[in-house]
């Protein structure tokens, strides 16, 4: 069986984000903004294509939403279309990206862009369940998966 | 429409509705470009578009229920997929077909189509309709005939077949159980539900257990494309099964019982008594005002309901006591004792002989008593020598394509007249009959022959869980 | 003035801890988390110390453990489709047997009043009945497939043989025995999203029920006959959402706690928060109860709060289990 969206549109990625002196210096407090969990979540491979979630449009900066005060992290996905059958493992990709990145502070939501999927409430449920996601998480070939995903094809 | 318990528990995908289609997806090896893009209609059709600007529609994937049937993932949400590939659409079809062919005087390219009524489907029938056991069934024939049927069989004559070759496979397991650890208990296998639930998650521990003999409607399928065809091409045979129960379609759909020669299935299609309701509903009739046609029988006689004694089931534990009494023991047993155990859906039938215990056998219907065997037999603490498992509580005259109550009557009610009626005909028909070894000689070559192997047997598969991580439910 | 006082701190867990639970005597609190491990926890001397670690009976995590009525049996639950049953035996404790059958996922196992019987539920959407013969035998009674997605919880009612569950479909449920198998009588729906816990009071009169919809609810029973009107069928008694708690909780509460010794409830929420509630004493009409919010223990973890359970013999003596790995005690101090 083939592809469901065999040759999806390609956006051109961000530039890579200035690191200021501030950001450098230690002694400063630096407080996790939207640009940085951006960063964590840009590179993340779409699980069959050979491309990033950012090329696809998938994630993009305006649609990330720090609280740093509040340990908030909010993230709004993209599908590339609407009967994407990989927006559940999209956004467990995404979440798990920010488990393992994020301080253990932050509660994170991540949730489809409204209106951008045939199933966004079940979606976005089965995302927001932390037991499921810890299950998924033991399970060794959708981990395998995810992993996968999440390794940089930048060197 | 509804699959037995047993099915319904197989791990269920939570997010294909049945109006999507499922999709399985597939691993690509990565490749780039930017070649084409996709575009949704406002239909909801997919189209690709090349870089020259050129649209091509995408087909839409579809599943067959056999891939249904080879993936570990859910099973329910297949529901409309059969609905569309066994229906009595398909029948109609196909007798319309015959119509034009006839009316084109083409009468040797039609389809020879051969029905094969359940006994249990006819006892429901009959109570809704208010007859007595032979004359629905007669009745039925009669409807079948009308509509373009060239035969109407009882499938009880190959449960007769089903229920001897049972009883010879468990002497046999029998006299094998100091050397095949795997040879008893032996698990009937009339029950489709039973053995899809068996081969999608238990798989190689409980599969060398389970009776290798078909089920009646699959012995059935056998003799209709091979031996009552009437010298014509399986695939000139169109064969329809009446059934009490959806899981025989996916019985049905097995690989197994695919002809790869002549492309053809040994039942086509299967109709649950439901259905057989509907079209009696679609010809604006009465059961009780269709003219009776005899039933035709499996030895070229006129045939006549029949029914094997005790339970709607089949009576696996009944024949498989009897027989082995006998052959093992010598033993003439009289009436068999079922003694409830657990629940009504769990018995005990034992022989004893000269106060000591010989053999001891069960019955579990419904899902939490097969738990109980099932998780015995893998811990290989399971005392039985034969259980007759079936996946419905009640069995198969509570079977889940059955036909419902009316208004004011409770299901328990509704099975208390169907089993009434079913064992009217209970004529103490006795497994075999010098007619039955006739038929072992001529179809069949003998008893023990490759051909009767073939025809009356056959595997299992374990289906291993979806590894496909891309799939995998979570 | 009500207050939390914190009594101990236990940290032994490698991971996130799912679910506490005391035995009936109230002298071990027994843990279990996603390190795969059941831990038991008692008194010496002043301190709290771990006096047993449960290990090699399962292979993933365990997300509940439940004790016999009698205490000498503890049953845990594992995301591995397995439940163990574990004896203690002198000065140890022994998995005397693995209850299988569920197709992935067990998230609760939960012992009825008189230790005869065993429910367990999974994200297979199935509940199942296990009844436990004379030799400590386990038998499957009933598989249950009401619910129509993953079967969050199960709790037996105080006295009598029903079962409640809570599930991802957003309703509780409750079954009985019908005589030959167990049905569901009852469909409390009302939740807008997951249930993820269920509490009954003392009396078994009333439920207390907590969900991913940010809202606690409390539910009343009516017996056939009863005086205002309430509508039943047959001899089954009829539950309705008698009150609902909103505004409180900012995010998800996992957990909720009826304690049977001092009427209050505690919750367990994903802003690291405990809170206490109680039934306002001004007002008696049962049908219209109000509670008030009486404390709020915040960063009581500092992480998410995932269970409770109230000590069965000192009154307000609470233990919680949080993703921070550790395990609290706490004392209610009124003031």
């Amino acid at each position: 069986m083939a592809l469901e969206n065999e040759n999806p549109l390609v956006f051109e990625a961000a530039k890579d984000r200035q690191i200021t002196p501030e950001e450098e210096d230690d002694d400063v407090v630096d407080k996790i903004d939207n640009r940085e969990v951006f960063d964590l979540i840009r590179d993340i491979n779409d699980p069959e294509h050979p491309l990033s979630l950012e090329e696809l449009n998938v994630v993009t900066c305006s649609q990330v939403h720090v609280d740093d005060d509040k340990n908030e992290v909010s993230i709004q996905f993209t599908p590339t279309i609407p009967h994407c059958s990989m927006a559940t493992l999209i956004g467990l990709s995404i979440r798990v990206k920010l488990l393992r990145a994020l301080p253990a502070r932050f509660k994170v939501d991540v949730q489809i862009y409204p209106g951008t999927h045939a199933s966004e409430d079940a979606v976005n449920k089965q995302l927001a369940d932390k037991e499921r996601v810890a299950a998924a998480l033991e399970n060794s070939h959708l981990l395998e998966v995810v992993n996968q995903c999440l390794t940089s094809r930048k060197t | 429409m509804a699959f037995s318990g047993a099915l319904q528990l197989t791990d269920l995908d939570d997010f294909i509705t049945p109006s999507q289609e499922c999709i399985k997806p597939v691993k690509v090896t990565k490749k780039s470009g930017k070649t084409a893009a996709i575009k949704i209609g406002d239909d909801g059709e997919y189209s690709q578009i090349g870089i020259d600007g050129g649209e091509v529609k995408l087909e839409k994937a579809t599943i067959t229920l056999n891939d249904c049937l080879a993936c570990s993932g859910c099973i329910t949400s297949a529901e409309s997929v059969l609905i569309t590939q066994q229906s009595q659409e398909e029948l109609y079809k196909i007798l319309n077909s015959n119509k034009i062919l006839l009316e084109q005087g083409k009468s040797d390219e039609c389809k020879y189509v051969v029905i094969s009524i359940s006994p249990q489907s006819k006892a429901s029938l009959a109570v809704k309709y208010k007859l007595n056991a032979n004359e629905a069934i007669e009745k039925i024939s009669g409807f079948f005939k009308q509509l373009g049927a060239s035969a109407v069989y009882d499938v009880a004559q190959a449960r007769d077949l089903s229920l001897v070759e049972s009883g010879h496979e468990f002497i046999r397991r029998y006299q094998d159980k100091e050397t095949d650890k795997t040879a008893l208990p032996m698990l009937a296998s009339a029950c489709p539900g039973w053995v899809c639930y068996a081969e999608k998650t238990h798989g190689s521990y409980i599969l060398p257990y389970i009776s290798s003999t078909k089920s009646p409607q699959q012995i059935m399928g056998s003799l209709t494309k091979d031996h009552l065809g009437g010298g014509r091409k399986p695939d000139q045979v169109y064969h329809v099964t009446v059934m009490p129960c959806y899981d025989k379609k996916l019985e049905a759909s097995r690989q197994d019982f695919y002809d790869d020669l002549y492309s053809t299935r040994d039942v086509d299609c299967v109709l649950s008594t439901l259905e057989v309701d509907e079209m009696f509903k679609r010809e604006g009739i009465q059961l009780g005002d269709v003219i009776p046609a005899p039933l035709d029988s499996i030895y070229g006689r006129q045939g006549s309901a029949m029914n094997h004694p005790n339970n709607g089931s089949g009576g696996y534990l009944e024949h498989v006591m009897k027989h082995a009494a006998k052959e093992i023991y010598g033993h003439t047993t009289g009436d068999l004792k079922y003694k409830t155990m657990r629940n009504n859906d769990f018995k005990e039938v034992t022989l004893e002989i000269d106060g000591k215990v010989e053999l001891k056998f069960a019955i579990a219907y419904g899902f939490r008593n097969i738990q109980n065997i099932v998780q015995k037999v893998k811990r290989g603490k399971c005392n039985y020598h034969f259980v007759e498992v079936m996946a419905c509580p009640s069995g198969c005259l509570n079977g889940g394509a059955q036909l419902r109550p009316e208004e004011g009557v409770t299901q328990k009610e509704l099975l208390a007249e169907v089993e009434g009626v079913y064992d009217e005909n209970d004529a103490t028909l006795e497994c075999g009959s010098d007619e039955l070894d006739q038929l072992y000689a001529t179809w069949l070559g003998g008893r023990n022959s490759d051909k009767a192997l073939k025809m009356l047997h056959t595997q299992y598969h374990a289906i291993e869980k979806e590894t496909n991580a891309l799939g995998i439910k979570w | 003035m009500i207050s939390l006082q914190s009594i101990a701190e236990l940290e032994a867990h490698s991971d996130r801890v799912w679910s506490v639970s005391w035995n009936p005597s109230g002298t071990l609190l027994a843990s279990c988390g996603g390190d795969k491990t059941v831990r038991l926890w008692g008194k010496e001397g002043e301190n709290w110390v771990c006096k047993y670690r449960l290990e090699d009976g399962h292979q993933r995590t365990v997300r509940s453990v439940g004790w016999s009525p009698c205490g000498k049996y503890l049953a845990s639950a594992s995301f591995d489709a397995t439940t163990c049953i574990w004896e203690n035996k002198d000065r140890d404790f022994e998995c005397i047997a693995t209850l299988e059958g569920h197709e992935n996922e067990v998230k609760c196992v939960t012992w009825c009043s008189n230790g005869s019987l065993i429910a367990t539920c999974s994200r297979d959407k199935s509940v199942w009945i296990w009844e436990v013969d004379e030799d400590a035998e386990f038998e499957c009674e009933s598989v249950l497939n009401a619910h129509s997605q993953d079967v969050k919880m199960v709790l037996w009612h105080p006295t009598k043989e029903i079962v409640a569950s809570a599930s991802y479909d957003n309703t509780i449920k409750m079954f009985k025995n019908d005589g030959d198998d167990w049905s569901c009588f009852s469909t409390l729906a009302s939740h807008e999203s997951t249930v993820w816990a269920i509490s009954f009071d003392k009396t078994g009169e009333r439920l207390a029920s907590c969900s991913d919809d940010k809202t606690l609810k409390i539910w009343q029973e009516y017996l056939p006959g009863n005086t205002e009107g309430v509508a039943t069928v047959g001899s089954d008694s009829a539950w309705k959402c008698v009150c609902t708690l909103s505004g409180q909780h900012p995010r998800t509460i996992y957990d909720v706690k009826w304690c049977s010794l001092t009427d209050y409830i505690a919750t367990a929420c994903v802003d690291n928060a405990i809170r206490l509630f109680k039934e306002s004493d001004c007002n008696t009409d049962k049908n219209q109860p109000s509670f008030d919010l009486l404390h709020t223990q915040y960063q009581a973890h500092t992480q998410d709060v995932n269970g409770l359970c109230w000590n069965p013999k000192i009154p307000g003596l609470l233990a919680s289990a949080s993703d921070d790995s550790i395990v609290k005690i706490w004392q209610v101090v009124e003031k």
